[in-house]
């Protein structure tokens, strides 16, 4: 592209076409041709006039009856959707309108589903597309078994029954193909079956491991039932029912709930995990950590996610994220922003090297270096500082006492003092230290040290000295000194930003009293320094004491309580569950333990990370199993993910799966042969999501309280197969049933949530979450009865499904008959959602769902846990750190002179969507090597040249695919003015093996790939293997996040 | 936010529904400035009028302006504009009479039949666009070569208020036909409802009371390419560049649009 203004197409298009504006005036000329258009007119208008009211009547789209409300999980955004269905298909999604994550205001929930069916609400076109995510001719329904080495792609189709045999005994299962190694089964695994036995040995197990009772006191208390362990030397690794793994990619509440229950309450094993370090948890940690509440002695939880409410913002800055694309999400987010554009009451600042959608409507583009989020952000922070345009009311309150004095519903701890030591901040000072009291936290108050009781007390903001001997600093001066730590011209530097661009939008964030906010997703977080990106923008909107203001932070309307605990009724699910075990040892991540809090210690460093502050640590599942690190593993469900191709340096964990000897036994349950689940011994299919039921939760974007549920709207297009006597579609559901009836796991079958209530089919769980909802979590919450012709409708709804997708009499039973016609309310509607009132529509003031707690501008428990491998304290305040690896030494790969960053496009998801929904990738058929167009002609590309990406760590530049065909990482060149020089986006979606994009053979015939299905790149083989660990990408190890977009790369022509 | 505009708007079509089809005048008004290129509108439009393979009635273009790092990224959704002189209408019916029709409510519509019988004519309504919003119907499915051919292709859809298949429309040429079959039935036209950025707006510019007299009434607008004459009844609200998103003006879409 030259560097002139870039037309837009429309035009160019015209002008290649050779139709020149007077050849259409021209035509416009022909008065006789337009003429003969009239004179049609009096015809039609007639013809009008007589059909018009049949014309509605003849649109079945529009009437309830060909209406089910379900939930997208196209993305995790988990929009509520209208399914409709036409001669048992569904044929058309749409955004419900009854949802607040739709349609603002939305509709009341009085309003009559048969008036609804007329008002289609918002949607993105993901959503839309759900239709052909569902409809995908290469959805797998049968049970397939591996008949050529893993990753061959050479499948046999086998009965539901003999593959649950098999994996639960194992045995010489593939002596077909000539593997003749023994696999063990499930039944080998469970080996601790003993509620109480389990009890028992998880507090000892724990006392061990906090060095309060002796290995050998525990060897002699537990000598009769020590074979069921790892390793009896080493019990807080647990019982060997840890060895069993559920790794999923995209599960929700609802299956969540229940795949915990299952795993560690039925089966005994703590190794349950869901995606989320791919995704974005550095962020939510940093929140996490930002507002865990001190109580008794102790941290307790905080909160994990924060969003401004943009619908009464007047500024956000959006630090590697927006309101377009990906986050939390488009569907609910964008029109609360175009809105305030249009109308001039909002502006944006988009912090993204690449000029993201939502950076074409930014007041400011701020193309930051990838990683130097804290940089630009300590940078404000040195300015407002400066400026003293921090809220000084807000920061010296102490605790909510002073806050609410000062009419605010949170506090922070940036007066808190903490105590100096040698190597740095360390604890906050308690009252007991100084002989002031006991455990209260301290400030400086007049002049004195003051402890922070419930009576309203402000601190001293900026303070260094000496208090009762020991050596204090306030947080807020710590955070001060760590942004004066340099000049802004060196933060600058650092960032890649000028000087000007920060104090323009430090002075733009601090002119909106409470209506600015510093919004934050995945882009600053998937760093090695994620969490402390983190920190340092949360820190900002401490700065201005945004949280719960109108326009502000807030932690949204949240939800009602599908596990009936609030209420405990009609079903307390945490209470239903006979004969529970007690799962304990650390799990295979070594998330949620302390290095140091383990029978493995044995000095710095340990042999892999540990991760005390985060959870879901995905990355290090499937190499720690191949380190055999804390342990090794045996069996690995893979569940609706894709480790070795959605994470960073993915090809890694392929190589281990690639290798029965590393993990003996690997089934997935997947919709489709997915990159990852093309490694596995057995493919069971699936139900996909507008076939199945759930309970996703909802962003805090939404103000109000919302409960959206996800409820099958087609019949399941799995086979059907028995399970506890009972037909069913194949489904997750049905393999976990099916375990359990083979292995007799307590809380399934017969009784499986107490006398009389059986869990033999996937209703009998979800419909207990519906009824639950319909009730709420107070008296006086529950949802109305359905009437007759509610009754009707919902009947009528369900009329194209077989009765064992439908069977009203069964789900009557599974939700309770009591609570029945106040459920078929909730499924009427999709979910419930507290009606729009003008308390939600006011300005100003506070929102209406608060947050009202304390926030840490301090992390203490961060600042005083050791790095697992360098043995260093972490830091408690945001910090700027470069790239590091595992052990803590900076990267530097010469000679890879550009940064790689990935991002979604709107029209795609991780895994799914693009390319293989075809709606989508008719307009947008492949990505693309996205990079400025300087960088590309100094580099001596043009746009449109193919180039593949090599790095460090990938020299071939190409997904190595053990047992099949290496796929070159090879994509076309964007130039565009649209990004940061030196830095190339590619977005994430493309460069399929698996999900239909290659040739499987099944039963001995070739199922053709779909050439649409391979088009473009996946960039996550080129990303930076942690050179410390050989075997897995890089991580935060606050965090966990793992390393997207830290890696250098360069071009080869291709 | 007192009311969903999609909800008034609504209210707006029920209202312009009891009148005489000759005394409403459907017109769509699309705000650039809250457009944000998500091509919602583009899906929604393939799913509900089952448009032929690699189609959609409405098309999201989209350029780049200025140089990094000033560039401005724009979005520009298009369809056919429902042209009160429409060069298509005199183009393809000098062919086929029939072939197009003009309502007296201002949606131009298609005979699908006519189309199909008479290649020649739509060929020439094709190429007489000057909004380049028809599309060829050359038959075909997107999962016509995969292990299954799948029901959203091949089901039965409404367009102009027809029962119809992809049978019935293979060999003609198609269009937006501001989903007439969901304005009979009460409800905005598919794009519209979807749009994530509210963007779009549609109603009856001869009623006063309705949002989208509202805003030609108070806001900027400018039509495409309205030097042809075409007469658009679609409607732009424009903006120069991201530094003033709030300031609507034609001006930078007369730029390459005139």
């Amino acid at each position: 592209m030259d560097n002139k203004t870039k037309r837009c197409e429309l035009a160019r298009i015209a002008e290649e076409k050779g139709i020149s504006r007077r050849s259409l005036l021209k035509t416009g000329a022909l008065l006789g041709a337009s003429a003969a258009v009239f004179s049609k007119v009096d015809k039609a208008h007639a013809l009008l006039e007589k059909i018009g009211s049949d014309r509605g009547a003849a649109y079945p789209l529009s009437r309830a009856e060909n209406v089910i409300y379900s939930v997208c999980l196209q993305c995790h955004t988990a929009c509520p959707i209208k399914v409709k269905i036409l001669d048992g298909v569904a044929v058309k999604i749409d955004g419900n309108p009854y949802s607040a994550q739709n349609m603002i205001p939305n509709l009341a929930m009085k309003t009559p589903p048969h008036v609804a069916a007329r008002v289609d609400a918002k949607l993105c076109p993901k959503g839309q597309a759900g239709i052909q995510s569902l409809y995908d001719p290469y959805r797998v329904v049968k049970v397939l078994k591996r008949n050529g080495p893993r990753g061959s792609n050479k499948w046999k189709t086998i009965s539901f029954d003999k593959a649950i045999d098999e994996i639960v005994n194992g045995g010489r299962l593939f002596a077909s193909i000539g593997e003749d190694r023994h696999v063990p089964g499930l039944k080998e695994l469970h080996a601790l079956r003993d509620p109480k036995v389990a009890k028992a040995m998880a507090k000892d197990a724990k006392a061990v491991a906090h060095g309060k009772m002796t290995v050998s006191a525990f060897k002699a208390k537990h000598k009769n039932n020590l074979h069921v362990l790892i390793d009896p030397n080493h019990p807080d690794l647990g019982p060997k029912n840890n060895q069993f793994i559920m790794q999923c990619g995209r599960i929700e509440h609802g299956r969540k709930e229940l795949a915990k229950r299952w795993l560690k309450g039925s089966f005994g094993s703590v190794n349950f995990y869901e995606h989320t370090t791919i995704c974005e948890q550095s962020h939510h940690i940093a929140y996490n950590e930002s507002t865990r509440q001190y109580k008794k002695g102790k941290w307790g939880k905080g909160k994990h996610h924060m969003k401004p409410d943009a619908s009464n913002s007047e500024f956000i800055i959006f630090f590697g994220t927006g309101f377009v694309e990906a986050n939390f999400g488009p569907t609910p987010m964008a029109e609360k922003v175009t809105d305030g554009l249009a109308t001039g009451r909002l502006k944006v600042a988009v912090v993204d090297p690449r000029m993201s959608k939502s950076a074409a409507k930014a007041w400011k583009w701020l193309p930051v270096k990838p990683g130097a989020d804290a940089a630009l952000a300590l940078a404000m922070i040195q300015w407002i500082i400066a400026n003293r345009k921090y809220d000084e009311k807000y920061l010296t309150a102490a605790n909510k006492a002073a806050a609410k004095a000062v009419g605010e519903t949170t506090w922070s701890n940036a007066s808190h003092l903490v105590r100096i030591e040698a190597d740095g901040p360390g604890k906050l000072l308690r009252a007991s230290d100084i002989g002031i009291g006991g455990d209260e936290f301290v400030v400086m108050n007049n002049g004195k040290p003051a402890a922070v009781g419930k009576e309203a007390i402000t601190g001293e903001l900026d303070f260094s000295g000496t208090v009762g001997g020991i050596k204090v600093k306030t947080a807020f001066t710590i955070l001060k000194e760590e942004a004066f730590s340099r000049s802004m011209a060196q933060w600058s530097e650092i960032c890649g930003i000028g000087v000007s661009d920060i104090e323009t939008v430090a002075a733009e964030f601090t002119s909106h009293g409470k209506k600015a906010c510093a919004e934050m997703y995945r882009g600053p977080v998937q760093h090695t320094n994620g969490y402390y990106n983190g920190q340092a923008i949360i820190a900002l909107n401490m700065l201005i004491g945004n949280i719960d203001h109108k326009g502000g932070m807030t932690t949204g309307g949240g939800h009602w309580h599908e596990d009936g605990s609030k209420l405990k009724k009609p079903f307390n699910m945490k209470k239903m569950h006979p004969g529970k075990l007690t799962a304990f040892g650390h799990k295979i991540s070594r998330e949620k333990s302390a290095y140091e809090k383990s029978t493995l210690f044995a000095g710095y460093p340990a042999k892999r990370p540990w991760f005390p502050f985060s959870g879901n640590v995905y990355q290090e599942i499937i190499p720690s199993a191949a380190d055999q690190y804390p342990y090794g593993a045996k069996a690995l469900w893979i569940h609706k993910g894709t480790p070795g191709f959605a994470s960073p340096a993915g090809q890694t964990a392929l190589k281990i799966l690639a290798d029965p000897g590393k993990i003996p036994l690997v089934f997935a349950t997947d919709i489709v042969i997915g990159e990852t689940s093309m490694y596995a011994d057995y493919i069971f299919p699936d139900t996909a999501v507008w076939e199945r039921w759930g309970t996703p939760h909802t962003t805090p974007d939404v103000p109000q309280r919302a409960s959206k549920i996800r409820q099958p709207t087609v019949e399941p297009m799995t086979e059907v197969v028995k399970v506890f006597g009972e037909k069913q579609h194949c489904s997750w559901e049905a393999v976990l049933l099916a375990i359990s009836e083979r292995l007799g796991l307590p809380g399934c079958g017969k009784d499986g949530f107490g006398p009389g209530m059986d869990f033999t089919t996937r209703e009998d769980f979800f419909l207990k979450l519906m009824a639950n909802l319909a009730w709420g979590d107070k008296k006086g919450q529950a949802l109305p009865d359905a009437g007759r012709d509610e009754m009707k409708i919902f009947h009528s709804a369900r009329s194209h499904m077989s009765r064992i997708t439908f069977d009203p009499k069964r789900w009557q039973k599974a939700c309770g008959k009591e609570n029945w016609a106040k459920v078929v309310t909730l499924l009427n509607r999709g979910g419930r959602w507290e009606d729009w009132s003008n308390k939600f529509a006011a300005s100003n003031g506070t929102v209406v769902h608060k947050y009202k707690k304390g926030m840490n501008l301090y992390a203490e428990k961060v600042a005083m846990q050791r790095h697992s491998m360098t043995g260093e304290r972490f830091s408690g305040i945001a910090v700027y750190e470069p790239v590091k690896d595992a052990m803590g030494r900076e990267i530097n790969d010469r000679g890879y002179d550009l940064k790689l960053i990935t991002y979604k496009d709107i029209l795609g998801g991780q895994s799914r969507t693009l390319p293989t929904d075809y709606w989508l990738s008719a307009i947008l058929p492949e990505n693309y090597i996205l990079i400025n167009s300087r960088t590309a002609s100094e580099l001596g590309f043009r746009d449109g040249d193919m180039a593949k990406l090599v790095s460090a760590s990938n020299h071939s530049g190409e997904w190595e695919l053990p047992n099949r065909e290496n796929k070159p990482m090879v994509g076309r060149i964007k130039a565009v003015e649209g990004m940061r020089p030196g830095v190339v986006a590619v977005s994430w979606s493309f460069g399929h093996w698996g999900y239909g994009a290659a040739d499987a053979d099944i039963d001995g015939r070739k199922v053709a790939g779909d050439p649409r299905r391979r088009t473009g790149l996946c960039p996550n083989a080129a990303m930076r293997i942690d050179p410390a660990l050989g075997n897995s990408c890089m991580t935060d190890p606050i965090g966990a996040s793992s390393s997207f977009y830290d890696t250098s790369v360069k071009l080869v022509r291709a | 936010m007192a009311t969903n505009e999609i909800v008034r708007m609504q209210e707006d079509l029920e209202r312009a529904l009891a009148k005489a089809a000759g005394s409403r005048s459907w017109v769509m008004v699309i705000d650039i400035r809250k457009c944000v290129g998500d091509h919602a509108c583009a899906v929604s439009c393939m799913a509900e009028n089952v448009c032929p393979p690699g189609t959609s009635y409405r098309k999201v273009f989209d350029a780049e302006n200025n140089e990094y790092p000033n560039a401005d990224h724009f979005f520009m959704p298009a369809n056919c504009q429902h042209c009160d002189n429409p060069p298509c209408a005199r183009a393809a019916n000098k062919v086929a009479r029939g072939a197009v029709e003009k309502h007296p409510d201002g949606i131009v519509v298609f005979d699908y039949k006519t189309m199909a019988r008479h290649p020649k004519a739509a060929a020439a309504a094709k190429k007489a666009c000057p909004y380049y919003a028809i599309v060829e119907d050359k038959g075909g499915y997107y999962t016509e070569a995969t292990p299954r051919l799948e029901p959203y292709e091949t089901r039965v859809f409404f367009e102009n208020g027809e029962k119809l298949t992809r049978k019935n429309t293979r060999g003609a040429v198609r269009k937006c036909t501001f989903c007439v079959h969901r304005l009979d039935a009460g409800m905005l036209p598919a794009c519209v409802t979807t749009c994530i950025g509210r963007a779009m707006y549609f109603g009856d510019a001869n009623d006063p009371r309705s949002l989208v007299s509202e805003i030609l009434r108070q806001e900027k607008t400018w039509q495409m390419k309205s030097s042809l004459g075409t007469k658009p009844r679609v409607f732009y609200i424009g903006y120069a560049n991201r530094f003033e998103i709030a300031a609507a003006t034609a001006a930078a879409c007369v730029e390459c649009h005139e």
